[in-house]
């Protein structure tokens, strides 16, 4: 048997013609209505408003109140001819201890994001693979939790934790904000371990792996994008978390960012130091928009998931 | 009714320079059931896109009577269509969903209601009229996506693939179903498809495709006893056509050993000294002389029983794939059914008189006749 | 060609699959066994810093209560018909409702409009990103930002009164008591428009396009296409954001906090929300503590959390739809 020949051309191309640069649309993309012109225009509008937004914020944070108030489209340039561009950042890092505030949080929303996760991941998978009757009522139980305004546990929450001496200190204000963010957490990866597939734990079994060492070395590799959204998206929260570091936090060596910003407003508009504040508002901002121009995709996604099932 | 006429119609794809659909003309007459056919990624559904007014059209022209309706919204071009996955509203009854288009176009209730029993009645659907899709089987379903076609008495149905989700028993009956409605109804109907038994089957003429381009439109049996070019011959039938390369010396091209006449006019047509010579399955007589092959596998179908034959002869390949290929043999020969061969057995293989298609090896094209 | 028989593999002595589920059903118990210390660190926390101390205010919102250093004492409903004849109450009450349902119609007025146009736009993606952004941004951040371009004072204005003086319109008190509510409303949909139409796009996007050809084919409108497949199919989606919406609104606080007021202590009473008036009179600094009216009112964001969310949940209910 001789190798098979390819079938010769059949039907030769008309002339040799160039493509369109861009296709035709449908002809119902074509059409326009009253509403979709109306709409568009708005998207639009709406979109390029935010735009500009973000750059009143940069720029203003290099700007003198002045400027900002009476040429709040203009570039900075106060400071610059001054030769001390950075000056309203310096103001709001050293003055207004932002300094001390930036590591503070980091150090805080770090060690409590990843605490989080490490103690709701085992719950979550606990709730849905291992066929135990109740998890349904438990995992309702954990998400009613979502619904909880914290308002309501905060003043009891306090009490308590003054107490044991955990108020104005950092390791009460981690274990607050570890307990606070579990329900969102357990809820938001129990969706990730359902939908995992069976299989892989079951050849696991089959090949004798415990229960215990199946599920560190085969769920949680499985459930990894999971787990980094919730870190991920934890780490958003309690950069931004206000409420609670204002009740728990007194101290200015205590002060998250979003405390120190909240602290700084009162005194600024006093001494109408606008260019420092706003320097401080964008301190607390640029970190999330750098993060959220990295992961754009995953934080949306993160966010939305439990809403889309 | 109408007639429908692509002219010249050309669509490109954003960032493939080469056309989906290359100046297809065609004519398709009133109430005529065209069927398109051809592979994957031929050009097929996007034709039957532009037509329905789902694609741009970037060259030529589509008239559906004496209308152009190239640049016409969907609805202006009185069309309706059925989908592959029939497109049913989830969340409506199925009265709701084949009256939706009239409701759409604001007709009236009391004939919107109407409309819908007669659609029904005509697909055998008025016990499950209240009923949701979810709740039907395929072959309901697809009956719906029908009666939606049906109730708004277009000028034109155009079908993508609506069989393609059904299993294999319920299609061949739901085919001969829509051949017969259609007819009944008269409405010029284009119907894609990539499955050649159902476009033989349910089309008054067929058009073929590949890469965008028109292969050849015919009848059924124009199609089969007359393929314009080595495509169509091994796309229709099934099992394939033996395609074989062979060279022309003298008066006859020479196959296996066994030499086969050319007519004039075929010489004269011949651009080289090369030819594919196509046998169907049926085209050959086993006797005791001629090409030598073994069998290699029996596919006893109780009717019928090919033979799948190894024999020291090039052959040709048009499958667009391996996996659509019938088998890996270079021979397919039809014997009666249960005739007794068995793999292994020696065959001597002369071709019918008259079953023999020639076609140029450089251009792929029919010789004459 | 088919392999030979003798191949496979010899017959095992004892059968396979009776071993395996034997296997199977020890393995089953033994994963059993991991459900309570799995489980346990995170329901523990979960009772402890939240169950506890929920059903503790629920408890200490029937006593007559000052703060650290008092004694709670029971008094029935006393704390009850003492909100309802305060007017910081009935404003924080008035106004957390109305971020409920006016900002939260007009957010949802903003999405949907936003997924009739952006389903069929391009660069839809983008937009979409653009428009998420205030979501992730810190709600006091964001409260200052709109305070400072909407500052009132003559020659040298926020942001958006010199722009509204630049097209000769006169400025306004924007962050004035009577103001603010209505400025907070709008702020409100402005920041979290993104959220919702990124969820009910992820919606849309799961709507198979044939179903919009179908309706391009019926000749149907944007509009209609909206009414007839976009919103139907979309409901549970719908259902589950409006939850969200409410739950989000009704903790309000920050945003009011130093939008309406100078930050150092609470706004005045017109532009309270619920969540401003517990924190007012726990920890805010104005006045002397009132713990057990604190308690109350959080009492009452309960209640009205868990009525909304059911009534939504109701109203909501349609039969599941499978595509």
């Amino acid at each position: 048997m001789s190798a098979p020949e390819s079938a010769p051309e059949t039907r030769v191309r008309r002339e040799h013609r160039t493509p369109p640069r861009k296709p035709r649309p449908a002809p119902t993309a074509r059409g326009f209505s009253p509403l979709r012109i109306v709409g568009m225009a708005f998207v639009w509008l709406f979109t390029a408003l935010n735009v500009v937004i973000l750059y009143w914020l940069v720029t203003a944070a290099f700007k003198t109140p002045i400027e900002i108030f009476n040429k709040p489209f203009h570039l900075p340039y106060t400071w610059f001819e001054r030769g001390d561009p950075f000056r309203n950042l310096r103001y709001a890092w050293e003055n207004a201890g932002f300094g001390n505030a930036f590591l503070v949080t980091v150090a805080l929303v770090a060690v409590s994001s990843v605490v989080i996760v490490a103690v709701a991941a085992p719950a979550a998978y606990a709730l849905t693979r291992l066929g135990v009757r109740g998890s349904n009522p438990m995992t309702n139980f954990f998400a009613i939790g979502m619904g909880i305004p914290f308002q309501t546990l905060v003043i009891p929450l306090f009490i308590g934790m003054a107490d044991l001496g955990l108020t104005n200190n950092l390791f009460g204000m981690f274990l607050v904000y570890v307990a606070l963010s579990l329900p969102f957490t357990v809820f938001l990866l129990t969706g990730f371990f359902k939908s995992l597939p069976d299989e892989l734990e079951e050849a696991a079994a089959i090949d004798g792996a415990s229960p215990f060492r199946t599920f560190f070395t085969v769920m949680l590799p499985l459930a990894r994008g999971g787990l980094i959204t919730a870190l991920i998206l934890n780490a958003i929260g309690l950069w931004n978390e206000t409420l609670l570091a204002i009740v728990f936090l007194t101290d200015n060596a205590n002060f998250t960012l979003a405390r120190a910003l909240f602290t700084l407003y009162g005194a600024a508009s006093y001494q109408s130091e606008y260019g420092g504040l706003i320097a401080g508002v964008a301190i607390v901002v640029l970190p999330m928009l750098v993060m959220y121009i990295l992961l754009a995709r995953r934080i949306i996604t993160g966010l939305t998931l439990g809403a889309g099932k | 009714m109408a007639t429908v006429t692509f002219d010249g119609t050309t669509r490109y794809y954003a960032g493939n320079p080469t056309p989906a659909v290359d100046t297809l003309d065609l004519e398709v007459a009133d109430g005529e059931f065209l069927v398109l056919v051809g592979p994957s990624g031929c050009g097929k559904s996007t034709t039957l896109r532009m037509l329905a007014g789902l694609e741009g059209i970037d060259g030529g022209a589509i008239r559906i009577g004496e209308r152009d309706v190239t640049n016409l919204p969907p609805k202006e071009r009185d069309i309706a269509m059925v989908f592959q996955n029939y497109a049913l509203y989830p969340h409506m009854t199925v009265a709701d969903n084949i009256g939706f288009h009239l409701k759409i176009a604001k007709m009236p209730k009391e004939e919107r209601v109407k409309r819908v029993r007669e659609a029904a009645a005509l697909l055998d659907l008025e016990q499950y009229l209240e009923r949701k899709p979810a709740k039907l089987s395929g072959g309901q379903r697809q009956r719906v996506a029908m009666g939606r076609a049906i109730v708004r008495r277009p000028q034109v149905f155009c079908m993508d693939e609506p069989l393609s989700n059904l299993d294999a028993k319920l299609r061949v009956q739901t085919r001969t179903q829509i051949a017969s409605l259609q007819r009944r109804l008269g409405v010029t109907t284009i119907y894609v498809t990539h499955d050649q038994t159902e476009a033989m089957t349910m089309g008054d003429r067929v058009a073929v495709l590949r890469d965008g381009i028109l292969q050849q439109c015919d009848t059924p049996i124009g199609l089969f006893s007359r393929p314009a070019n080595v495509f169509v011959a091994g796309f229709i039938g099934s099992p394939g056509m033996n395609l074989i390369p062979a060279a022309v010396s003298g008066e006859s091209a020479t196959v296996g050993g066994m030499s086969i006449p050319l007519t004039p006019a075929q010489r004269a047509a011949l651009t080289s000294d090369r030819v594919v010579v196509g046998i169907r399955p049926e085209g050959w007589s086993i006797g005791s002389s001629g090409v030598s092959a073994v069998v290699e596998v029996v596919e006893e179908l109780g009717s019928d029983q090919y033979l799948y034959c190894s024999a020291d002869i090039p052959h040709v390949e048009v499958a667009e794939s391996a996996e659509e290929r019938e088998a890996p043999h270079a021979f397919t020969v039809r014997a009666p059914g249960m005739s007794g061969w068995h793999r292994g057995d020696k065959l001597a293989l002369t071709p019918q008189a008259g079953a023999v298609h020639f076609f140029d090896a450089a251009t792929g094209d029919r010789l004459p006749d | 060609m088919a392999a030979s028989p003798q191949t496979s593999r010899p017959a095992p002595v004892t059968s396979p699959e009776a071993d395996v589920t034997s296997a199977a059903g020890a393995h089953l118990v033994r994963k059993k066994r991991l459900f309570w210390p799995f489980l346990l660190p995170a329901i523990g926390l979960y009772v402890l810093f939240m169950v506890v101390p929920t059903v503790a205010t629920v408890v200490l919102g029937f006593t007559s209560w000052q703060g650290a250093g008092d004694t709670p004492e029971f008094n029935g409903v006393g704390n009850f018909t003492e909100l309802f004849a305060s007017d910081a109450f009935l404003y924080s009450f008035l106004n957390t409702l109305l971020y409920i349902f006016v900002a939260g119609v007009g957010t949802f007025l903003l999405a949907f409009l936003f997924t009739m146009v952006l389903r069929e736009m391009r660069g839809g993606k983008l937009v979409r990103a653009i428009l998420f952004f205030p979501n992730i941004v810190a709600p006091v951040a964001l409260g200052m930002f709109f305070s400072i371009i909407m500052i009132y004072r003559p020659n040298r204005q926020g942001l958006v009164n010199y722009l509204l003086e630049s097209i000769g319109v006169d400025a306004v008190k924007f962050l004035a008591p009577e103001n603010v509510t209505w400025v907070v409303i709008g702020c409100l949909i402005w920041a979290s428009a993104g959220f919702y139409i990124t969820i009910l796009m992820a919606a849309v996007d799961r709507i198979p396009p044939y179903l919009y050809e179908d309706a391009d084919i019926a000749g149907a409108t944007p509009w209609q296409k909206f009414r007839n497949v976009t919103l139907p199919l979309t409901w549970d989606v719908i259902g589950v954001a409006g939850v969200l919406w409410t739950i989000g609104a009704i903790k309000i606080f920050e945003l009011v906090f130093v939008l309406a007021g100078p930050g150092t202590y609470s706004p005045p009473i017109e532009s309270w929300t619920l969540g401003l008036y517990v924190f007012d009179r726990s920890f805010g600094t104005a006045g002397s503590p009132e713990y057990g009216m604190a308690c109350a009112a959080a009492v009452m964001m309960i209640a009205l959390v868990s009525v909304l969310v059911v009534a939504l949940r109701r109203l909501m209910r349609r039969e599941t739809i499978q595509f």
